[in-house]
């Protein structure tokens, strides 16, 4: 078989094919601009003043990289493919190097039109079907060179390999290949790529071949298609090098050339090509009820955990550290509290942090605490709580996962510190609960297969040092760990309520879905509480009191009574029940908080299944008996109240601790401040004490507990532009077309500037890129007016090759040299007349 | 709903009231413990050692994890699941055999594992060389070290070696008139089939019979160590009496006599005297071929008799305790060298079946007096416990208990020797403390036994293992500071079965506000998670009752 090659140029353009990347999109439907920009909004921004700027918009490499990085892995192979073809290329030469000589695989015969239509979609390709061009930034990126190996593991072409070779070896290789002699350098690569081409002359040529030679082959053949050889190289080298199935690439090294290694290869350019994403093969099943029922509990364990963490911190926030974030030491703590690791610490620090409940206070001694949207948090109902933790997850850029690592410069990097939004963050967590969420219910995959499909979709970035993961990777594991932390899937299946949280969207059809609009997402929300609702258990109102001291809540406990429980009694063990341990210590701690011991008792009564026992009410007796039995002291002033509770209260305020106050009687306080400072402080606590003997009505404040100014959640940092909505995209194509429209019209009245008359060539800036990046697409020549360092201006005529980075790099005609001028220096640029390209 | 509740914590709660809680508390004894047995929720430790045991007892992974999904009443958390899989997964892995060339060997199927062992600093003086890859020698000596090690590390070794059968001594019960009762027959079984492990009885349950029963079991030589010489001889008393052993085949070990018998019964103090520098009658455990070692008491087991245990790892070990609680925390010694907790059941259960007595405790609590006050609170702080515990207050309360159940067998019990003799005085009641003479002392059980005494004030001598028959109230007025096991022994002293199906009382006289009522409480923690609700009198109101 002979793959044809390229003829001309100019055949193409005369069937009428669009010359140019503009001109196929000019010719394109609104409908093919919206998904070409749809896939690259960063195209949009801003908004393109006509096709042409779009098209070298579409060709710039930042944007390039960026819409390669987004291919999966059948299209970028079929790109990779591309830029090993002859450029433009026809379909029939991709499918054979797709399918190879043998065809035999019918899915990538059938594949291959869609991936096309993908690469076409982008702008990546262009041209008929039978003149397919990769967009050029694309093929430099993709195509092999020394310095990066293709993936297809392909070398250079014979005529690029023989470059730089002396005519004289190129003939020894033709007659050692057994060609006819020609005395054309140019015709002698021809004749030999011609041989490696063609299959069965090369089947001969290869049949004759030495068996250590034929390992070499085998051994370069699916690549890197390098390898040394030394001065003097060993006879099967040296049949090898003589026939040109080994061709020099730099002094020691040699590379097997591109048709050879096709041939070997039966013209395939992959070695595996994957048409199709791996399967999720299921891991153990388990009963959807049982990953529901435990998830539910997980989420509930993981409310609890949020809660413990910003009650401990509402008195006693660790402080903020000057470059920001939480230190070492304070998450170890935290996780000691929470009794946990310092991973799961971290996840739930940073997890309360971007559903906006935890900030730091902002003060001069700057410490962290809960904010009051958590007071909000808490008084809604538990299934509420959870969504909205659970949301705040999946759309927060923040990544728990890095905490506790260090950055690229080896610099720490703290949970709730500032360098942990990780951008790709919300569209990885929700790609991998889409994949779940395609699963029967109760289904589960593992890790690794999840991740096979995860890298098919977005194939990973060779890392940087080997043994460590791409980001991607990385985020993946850290969404399935933390997942099941939030009960969003248990036992590695989706939950009902992780289901209901991903929407319509979440049929793991499409790559990503349409940005969520806030009311969507609290629709979700809503839908994912309604559904973790009934798995939750009951919140219940009543304990069993044991003589052992201890108390057993069978279940979560309603929210008036587990606070007041946690502070008359320690917790001993948590989990679906909590154990409570009444000690002395804790019963007083219930008497600073301003009760009494009938009231106490009669709380237990009120809560307790079983009778109060008697050990029991003792200890409550026996520590109240003794508590704020105080007697002795001078004193400023007093404070007198027939409530006695009143006085117990404002006893254990907190703020009253500056007046000093001292119980002399149930009655009675005496304070150390002045009776001034004393009504004031009590004004100040929201009581209306009156000086001397009259009372007046006694509002009673709560404890206070510390609160940040109102504060924001931490807005989610995207990576690029946002995906445009319909709307915008259609008025996008509606204004480009109209710049477009405007720009061609105008285009022939200017089409013929005059360089004659001496003067610099003038057009806009803007102008001025679009012809040098038209030029460099087309290859043609322009011609510039410059003004150098000096200030001297110059008219130049050149090829440009790149526009980069604000300058143009091309071959100066008037210099004869590749020169690299500064885009701003150039006063304007106008196209050569025809008969100069 | 079910009765089970899983805590993160690894404790299970169980709810006694439910109709499952029976089946479940049969299906999760055999990997979790109990810690804690008050009156409505019952709770249990799910321990490695507890899960290593239940391997060792032929449970798999499986079968404790579908006890606990089946029994919760909440879904258990997953990592939960997976972390008992993973920790019985460990189990087995190292395994110590006899091997026909090389004597005893440590044998892994896990080579990664014995690489690890070796590789710890604390095994690497306990084997010898390597035979294979897979296989390595084990000092015969440093059996019991080098499991108590490994289960250290984690990595519990299955002990497949054996025991040595020792010298055969035809033994049998001679159940004449009596017969074993079910818990202990099961308690026997339960020790026979595990091999070596410990037995936990509440006082008054017969432990005197499982120790016979597994000596019926064995028929081999048998040595019995015990606390002191008076529950030495109970024990030949006993096992005269329920076994076909004779006088003549039983020998006693003490401070007083050294006989050598193929049953043999010692106190732990003759064992641990030490005369310059050397144990002298360590070598009583090897001056026979033991087939079974009995430690009464095992929780009072000293630390040199550990040591020697870990040597003893051939021969069969049988551990018998009412309480396995130990204020040195050593209870993981206990359960590494002499064996795992075998047979275990709550007192209360024992008590429904109607083999102990019910008790009631009394908590009464005394006021000082103020200059009382006064003095206890200028008093230096190591002098504290012993003012508050023997204050003046006390010995009317106690009076006024003697008073109230007159007629009836009582003890006052107490720790201080002055008080005890005051008390004896005012109560004209004779004192048994460590000056009084054996055979003095058996002559006042005897009397207390026949009624012809009917108050009997007694030290701490008397904590352990001496049988009084009908004693129905017990007055504490004094304790060794806050040792739960002494306040479980004590109220043991009572709770043998009344004829009369009488419950037992039991009082502890506390002084309020003082040092005295917390260490009483600590005391009173065992006995409360076994169910016993204390009750609470004030003294001032027993007082004014009496003198109603």
């Amino acid at each position: 078989m002979t793959t044809p090659r390229e003829t001309g140029s100019s055949g193409g353009a005369a069937r009428g094919g669009p010359r140019t990347l503009a001109e196929e999109l000019r010719a394109r439907p609104d409908g093919a601009l919206a998904r070409l920009l749809r896939a690259r909004p960063d195209l949009l921004h801003p908004v393109p003043g006509d096709l042409t700027q779009l098209a070298t918009r579409a060709g710039t490499r930042a944007s390039v990289v960026r819409a390669l990085e987004r291919l999966d892995r059948f299209v970028l192979q079929t790109a990779e493919a591309l830029a090993v073809a002859p450029d433009p290329c026809p379909y029939g030469t991709l499918a054979a190097l797709m399918c190879g000589d043998a065809a035999d695989d019918p899915r990538i015969a059938g594949a291959l039109p869609g991936a096309v239509a993908t690469l076409r979609d982008q702008a990546l390709v262009w041209g008929g079907e039978d003149r397919m061009r990769l967009v050029r930034t694309a093929r430099e990126l993709l195509a092999p060179s020394p310095a990066h190996p293709s993936p297809t593991g392909l070398g250079p072409t014979v005529a690029e390999a023989t470059a730089g070779m002396s005519p004289g070896r190129v003939q020894q290789i033709i007659a050692a290949a057994g060609l006819p002699g020609t005395h054309d350098p140019v015709s002698a690569v021809a004749a030999l790529t011609a041989l490696f081409e063609d299959r069965t002359r090369m089947a001969a040529l290869l049949a004759g071949a030495p068996a250590e030679a034929t390992a070499v082959l085998g051994m370069l053949l699916w690549g890197p298609p390098y390898g040394t050889v030394t001065a003097d190289p060993a006879p099967h080298l040296r049949w090898l090098l003589d026939r040109g199935l080994l061709l020099p690439a730099a002094p020691g090294s040699v590379v097997l050339p591109r048709e050879a290694a096709l041939h070997l290869r039966a013209g395939r350019a992959h070695r595996a090509p994957e048409p199709t994403a791996p399967e999720l093969a299921p891991a153990t099943p388990h009963s959807a009820r049982t990953v529901d029922a435990t998830a539910a509990g997980q989420a509930f364990t993981a409310l609890g955990a949020v809660e413990e963490l910003l009650t401990a911190w509402q008195s006693d926030g660790p402080l903020v550290l000057r470059a920001g974030g939480l230190s070492v030491r304070d998450l170890k703590r935290t996780a000691g509290l929470l009794d946990t690791t310092e991973t799961t610490a971290a996840f739930w620090t940073e997890l309360a942090y971007a559903a906006g409940l935890l900030a730091s206070d902002g003060e001069v001694d700057e410490r962290y605490a809960p904010t009051p949207a958590y007071d909000d948090w808490l008084h809604l109902p538990a299934e509420h709580r959870w969504a909205r933790l659970a949301t705040a997850w999946l759309a927060a850029t923040r990544t728990p996962g890095l905490a506790g690592g260090r950055d690229a410069k080896a610099r720490p990097l703290n949970a709730l510190g500032p360098d942990l939004d990780r951008s790709p963050a919300p569209e990885v967590r929700h790609r991998v609960l889409a994949l779940l969420a395609t699963l029967p219910p109760g289904t589960s995959v593992s890790p690794e297969t999840l991740l096979a499909r995860l890298h098919w979709e977005r194939p990973p970035r060779t890392p940087a040092e080997p043994g460590t993961e791409d980001l991607r990777t990385r985020l993946a594991r850290w969404t399935v760990t933390e997942a099941e932390l939030l009960g969003v899937t248990n036992r590695g299946a989706l939950s009902a309520p992780g289901r209901a949280l991903l929407g319509d969207g979440g049929d793991g059809g499409t790559e990503s879905a349409e940005p969520l609009t806030d009311a969507e997402a609290g629709a979700l929300a809503v839908r994912a509480a309604a559904a973790l609702a009934p798995l939750l258990p009951e919140p219940l109102d009543h304990i069993l009191l044991q003589a052992d001291l201890t108390a057993v809540a069978p279940g979560p406990l309603k929210r008036p009574l587990a606070q007041v429980l946690s502070v008359l009694a320690d917790v001993e063990s948590k989990g679906g029940a909590t154990v409570y341990r009444f000690t002395p210590a804790s019963v007083r701690r219930a008497l600073d908080a301003g009760r009494t011991a009938a009231d106490l008792k009669a709380f237990l009564t009120e809560h307790s299944r079983t009778p109060v026992p008697q050990p029991l009410a003792y200890l409550i007796d026996d520590v109240a008996r003794r508590h704020g039995h105080l007697r002795v002291g001078a004193a400023s002033s007093y404070l007198r109240c027939d409530d006695d509770a009143v006085l117990a209260e404002i006893l254990a305020d907190r703020r009253s601790a500056p007046l000093r106050l001292r119980r002399l009687a149930p009655t009675v306080l005496a304070a150390q401040a002045a009776p001034d400072e004393l009504l004031e402080g009590l004004r100040a606590m929201g009581y209306a004490p009156a000086a001397e003997s009259a009372e007046g009505d006694v509002v009673v404040t709560r404890a206070d507990a510390r609160r940040t100014p109102p504060r924001t959640a931490p807005a989610p940092v995207p990576e690029g532009p946002p995906v445009p909505d319909a709307t915008l995209l259609g008025a996008a194509v509606r204004a480009i077309r109209a710049g477009d429209m405007a720009s061609t019209a105008e285009r022939k009245p200017v089409a013929a500037p005059a360089p004659a008359d001496g003067g610099l060539p003038r057009t806009t800036s803007a102008d001025t890129l679009a012809t040098m990046q038209a030029a460099v697409l087309t290859g043609s020549a322009v011609w510039i007016g410059y003004v150098n360092a000096e200030g001297a201006a110059s008219q130049r005529v050149i090829a440009p090759v790149r526009v980069e980075g604000g300058f143009v790099t091309g071959y100066d005609h008037t210099a004869d040299e590749v020169r690299t001028y500064p885009l701003h220096r150039i006063t304007g640029v106008a196209e050569l007349a025809d008969e100069h390209a | 709903m079910s009765c089970l509740i899983v805590q993160s914590d690894k404790t299970l709660l169980l709810e006694v009231d439910h109709e499952q809680a029976d089946a479940c508390r049969r299906a999760i004894a055999p990997f979790a413990e109990l810690e804690r047995a008050p009156e409505h929720i019952h709770t249990y430790r799910v321990t490695p050692l507890g899960l290593w045991n239940a391997r060792a007892a032929g449970h798999d992974a499986e079968q404790v994890v579908d006890a606990l999904v089946t029994y919760s009443r909440y879904p258990v958390p997953h990592a939960l699941l997976v972390d008992i899989a993973e920790t019985m997964d460990r189990y087995g892995r190292l395994r110590l055999l006899k091997h026909p060339t090389h004597g005893l060997v440590l044998e892994s199927t896990d080579r990664p594992v014995l690489e690890e062992i070796l590789r710890s600093k604390k095994i690497q003086p306990l084997v010898g060389a390597r035979i294979d890859p897979d296989t390595v020698a084990v000092h015969p000596s440093e059996r019991g070290q080098i499991k108590q090690t490994l289960l250290k590390l984690g990595w519990p070794a299955e002990d497949l070696a054996g025991y040595v059968d020792g010298e055969a001594h035809p033994i049998e019960l001679d159940e004449d008139g009596w017969a074993l009762r079910p818990y202990q027959q099961q308690a026997v079984d339960g020790f026979w089939h595990g091999g070596s492990g410990v037995v936990v009885l509440p006082c008054g349950a017969g432990k005197t019979l499982v120790g016979a029963g597994a000596m019926a079991k064995a028929k081999a030589t048998t040595l019995i160590l015990v606390t002191n010489t008076v529950s030495a001889r109970q024990w030949k008393h006993e096992l005269v009496k329920r076994t076909s052993l004779t006088e003549e085949e039983i020998g006693e070990y003490s401070g007083t006599k050294k006989e050598i018998r193929p049953v043999t019964i010692a106190t732990y103090q003759v064992l641990t005297t030490k005369r310059k520098g050397i144990y002298p009658h360590l070598e009583l455990f090897d001056s026979r071929d033991w087939g079974l070692v009995v430690y009464d008491e095992v929780h009072l087991l000293p630390a040199p008799v550990f040591k020697f245990t870990a040597d003893l790892q051939a021969r069969r070990r049988l551990g018998l305790t009412a309480t396995l609680v130990r204020e040195d925390g050593r209870e993981s010694d206990v359960f590494s060298l002499i064996g795992p907790k075998r047979f275990d059941a709550p007192w209360k259960e024992i008590e429904a079946q109607g083999y102990i007595a019910p008790a009631d405790c009394v908590e009464v609590r005394v006021n000082l007096s103020d200059s009382e006050r006064l003095a206890y609170a200028t008093a230096e702080a190591e002098e504290k416990y012993r003012f508050c515990a023997t204050t003046a207050t006390k010995r009317r309360v106690t009076e006024a208990l003697v008073a109230k159940h007159k007629g009836e067998q009582t003890l006052v019990i107490g720790q201080y020797i002055d008080q005890l003799d005051e008390l004896g005085e005012h109560l004209d009641a004779p004192v048994i403390k460590g000056e009084t003479s054996n055979a003095q002392r058996e002559k006042l059980f005897d009397a207390f036994r026949q009624g012809e005494l009917s108050v009997l004030v007694v030290s701490k001598v008397a904590n352990f293992s001496i049988d009084l028959p009908e004693a129905t109230v017990a007055i504490q007025v004094s304790g060794t500071f806050g040792s739960r096991q002494e306040e479980a022994q004590r109220l043991g002293r009572v709770l043998r079965p009344k004829a009369d199906g009488h419950e037992a009382r039991f009082y502890s006289v506390v002084a309020r506000d003082t040092i005295d009522q917390d260490f009483a409480a600590h005391r009173q923690r065992f006995l409360a998670e076994q169910g016993y609700a204390y009750r609470i009198v004030d003294a001032d109101a027993l007082l004014a009752e009496d003198g109603s």
